[in-house]
């Protein structure tokens, strides 16, 4: 690279390669155009955001969904400029902690939030976000929950596989200093400080649609119409779809909506079999188109089991690119079955996107359950 | 600019309300179209508004215990045409107003005198009546009606409240189910407690506790699922033999939803009592208890051992079983591939002759 200055003659050629003679290096190619080691940061080859990673399958730019375990299910993370769709649990007490999560992890990497909701504003959505475990911290707490989890197998010496007595016998814990997935505490809130720190943005829909126009079926309802163009602003504004070029470093926006298709977004397919059922579904298509040609992610959470149309749910997981399902125990009759004692319900992987690529991203195992431990939410597969 | 929710408040000095045998009884089928108790939970969350429970088959007469009344939002009560749920609403009403809040109902399936039929003087003249039973449409335009028809009554009611403690009582939201869009009595359900959040003064003054009585035969499964998941605490009445029940699920936001099961009555008084069990000579149909599902039992082999069999494996020696202090040194990394040790156990038809170590080959 020291050279390049020298090989004029070979400047005006086309070609990438340049002579150089008598010099000190080790071989005679040079790499024409720009350093890899200039100054100009923004021409480096490799865009490295904080908080992605590149997938091992296929080099798709990943983000963490707040849950290293749902990560891992759903193939490394969640690809950038995709719909992640949580279908609720019947009382909304999972999905909503799965939702802070996500905003958690944007809040801890840096990047933009955007939050939607109808029911409750933002600001406190924000504050009530739980607080990532430290890493001297998740050690202590994983050896303190797998001493309480063995403490009744430990005495059981195995006679045949002895040699495994000496394996550390906890579940993998959290890698410190992890750039990509963090582990939070459910029972803590985040601190003050990181909240104001981060750069976020909230739709409180009562506030924003302030009539109930009188729409004709099969057109958007009016919240549905305000958010999308709320996040289009804020998608043009800030450049995350590449509109200004930016000469800081690049983003990714997080957007969460919540409890999108419920009735206080004035739709009704909750209510009625025979409402405006194509509202809800070009509202996904509409954000779909628009998250694709960005740099940003998408968490949805809906309340499937509330929509009366069946036809409807189907065509929402469609236009979804990643659609997990949560089932909780609470009030059903598998509360009381002693295969699910130790776990809080099952979640369902239901659709995985097959983004630049012929071949799904699943895995083998379809028995998950989850259980939420005083502190932390595990996922684990369900062994006979 | 929501305030945040209001803490939820302590009821500690709710008083327990005597109930006689009253209620229970259910009325025939055919009758009236909203006898139903409604439950009124309150359940703790200030700032959400409860809707209304639904009819259920029976009457229940809910009354919560005061440690655990909630404050602010309210629940909807489920009444059925056997159970009646308008008495429990009215007991719940006059609960509020002993306890010095401010009460507005909105009337539409009764008319005025009806309702405040029960109530003393006292009571009834800190009750807050809108009327639309009478004159829904305003027909007779005598200029006192609330403007607006029903959503617009329900957004006259909230800004007609004053900062500070506040039941909204709704005689029947199946009556404003019928005459708007779901969605947008959600929606105003919810906007009545956040202007009213808006409107008070700090976290302890935004108590608004909204009740509902639905009516859960005449609405579907989608109506009824909306409201719930909008309440805070649902309570839907039910009952065996005259005695009347009370099924509560008080929703919590970061918490399993603790289901319970109540029995009460109201009294003539309106007061409510509570009781503890079911009575004894109604359990037409109790429970069966659900069996605990046993994962083996449906197998085609036997995975179970008998007590000989057990005795018979634990005393077998496996094959590689190594006498412990050859487990251990094993086990313990040793010093390095350098010395390396031969460990030597005789078996049982082993027979060590150490004069004549071949003596055991057939030679």
């Amino acid at each position: 690279m020291a050279a390049a200055a020298t090989c004029g003659t070979g400047a005006g050629s086309t070609g990438s390669m340049v002579a150089a003679g008598g010099k000190n290096n080790v071989t005679s190619f040079q790499r024409r155009g720009p350093r890899a080691s200039g100054s100009d940061s923004s021409y480096s080859r490799l865009v490295s955001i904080a908080g992605t990673r590149p997938s091992v399958r296929n080099g798709q730019l990943l983000v963490s969904t707040g849950l290293p375990a749902l990560d891992q299910l759903l193939g490394g993370g969640l690809a950038v400029g995709t719909v992640l769709l949580i279908e609720e649990d019947k009382y909304n007490i999972y999905s909503s902690l799965l939702f802070k999560y996500f905003l958690a992890e944007g809040i801890i990497n840096g990047h933009t939030l955007l939050v939607a909701s109808a029911k409750e504003d933002p600001a406190d959505i924000l504050q009530e976000l739980p607080a990532p475990l430290l890493d001297d911290n998740v050690k202590k707490d994983f050896d303190e929950d797998a001493c309480n989890h063995k403490t009744a197998e430990s005495n059981i010496k195995m006679k045949i596989a002895w040699r495994y007595q000496l394996l550390p016998k906890m579940e993998a814990g959290p890698v410190s200093s992890s750039r990509f997935g963090h582990y939070y505490d459910a029972s803590k809130k985040m601190p003050q400080e990181l909240i104001e720190a981060s750069k976020w943005h909230g739709f409180f829909s009562p506030e924003k649609s302030s009539s109930t126009l009188n729409i004709e079926p099969c057109s958007l309802t009016h919240g549905y119409i305000k958010l999308l163009q709320f996040i289009q602003n804020i998608i043009y504004e800030e450049g995350f779809d590449g509109s200004n070029p930016q000469k800081k470093q690049k983003n990714i926006l997080r957007i969460g909506i919540q409890n999108l298709g419920s009735p206080l977004w004035g739709d009704d397919i909750c209510c009625t079999e025979n409402g405006n059922s194509h509202s809800l579904t070009k509202f996904l298509y509409v954000l779909r188109g628009l998250l694709r040609t960005s740099l940003s992610a998408c968490m949805i959470t809906m309340p499937t089991h509330l929509i009366q149309n069946k036809a409807i749910i189907s065509r929402v997981t469609n236009l979804s690119d990643t659609v997990v399902g949560l089932e909780s125990f609470i009030g059903s009759e598998r509360e009381t079955n002693p295969l699910y004692k130790d776990y809080h319900g099952l979640i369902h992987i239901r659709q995985i996107p097959r983004l630049n690529n012929l071949i799904y991203d699943v895995s083998d195992v379809k028995d998950l359950a989850f259980k939420l431990k005083k502190k932390l939410f595990t996922i684990e597969k369900r062994v006979e | 600019m929501g305030a945040g929710r209001g803490k939820p408040r302590a009821l500690p000095t709710r008083p327990q309300y005597r109930a006689s045998a009253e209620g229970g009884s259910g009325a025939d089928p055919g009758g009236e179209a909203g006898p139903a108790w409604s439950g009124v939970g309150g359940a703790g969350d200030v700032s959400r508004p409860r809707v209304s429970g639904r009819r259920t088959g029976a009457c229940g007469l809910l009354p919560l215990p005061p440690t655990t009344a909630p404050n602010g939002s309210s629940g909807p009560s489920r009444d059925s045409v056997e159970w009646e749920g308008r008495s429990l609403l009215k007991a719940l009403i006059k609960k509020a107003a002993l306890g010095g809040e401010q009460v507005h109902i909105l009337g539409c399936e009764v008319s005025e005198e009806e309702f405040r039929a029960g109530f003393d003087s006292s009571i009834n003249s800190r009750l807050v009546y809108y009327d639309l039973f009478r004159d829904p449409l305003n027909w007779a335009q005598t200029g006192e009606a609330l403007p607006g028809g029903p959503l617009g009554a329900l957004q006259a009611m909230c800004k007609r409240t004053d900062p500070g403690p506040v039941t909204v009582a709704l005689d029947s939201l199946s009556w404003l189910l019928l005459r708007l869009p779901c969605a947008a009595l959600c929606q105003a359900l919810c906007a009545m407690s956040r202007q009213h959040a808006c409107r008070g003064g700090g976290p302890a003054a935004e108590q608004l506790c909204v009740l509902g009585l639905l009516h859960r035969e005449l609405h579907g499964p989608g109506p009824t699922g909306a409201l719930s998941s909008l309440a805070q605490t649902e309570v839907t009445l039910g009952g065996t033999a005259g005695q009347a029940s009370a099924h509560i699920l008080c929703r919590r936001p970061r918490q399993r939803p603790p289901l319970e099961t109540l029995w009460f009555s109201v009294l003539p008084d309106l007061s409510l009592d509570l009781q503890g069990g079911p009575p004894l000579e109604s359990q037409p149909h109790p429970d069966p208890h659900t069996p605990q599902v046993e994962p083996a039992s449906h197998l085609t082999f036997n995975l179970h051992l008998s007590k000989r069999e057990r005795e018979a494996k634990d005393s077998l020696t496996l094959p590689f079983q190594f006498s412990s202090e050859k487990q251990q040194a094993l086990l313990r990394p040793g010093p390095g591939p350098a010395t390396s040790r031969i460990f030597y156990e005789p078996d049982a038809f082993d027979d060590l002759d150490p004069e004549d170590p071949d003596g055991d080959l057939d030679v």
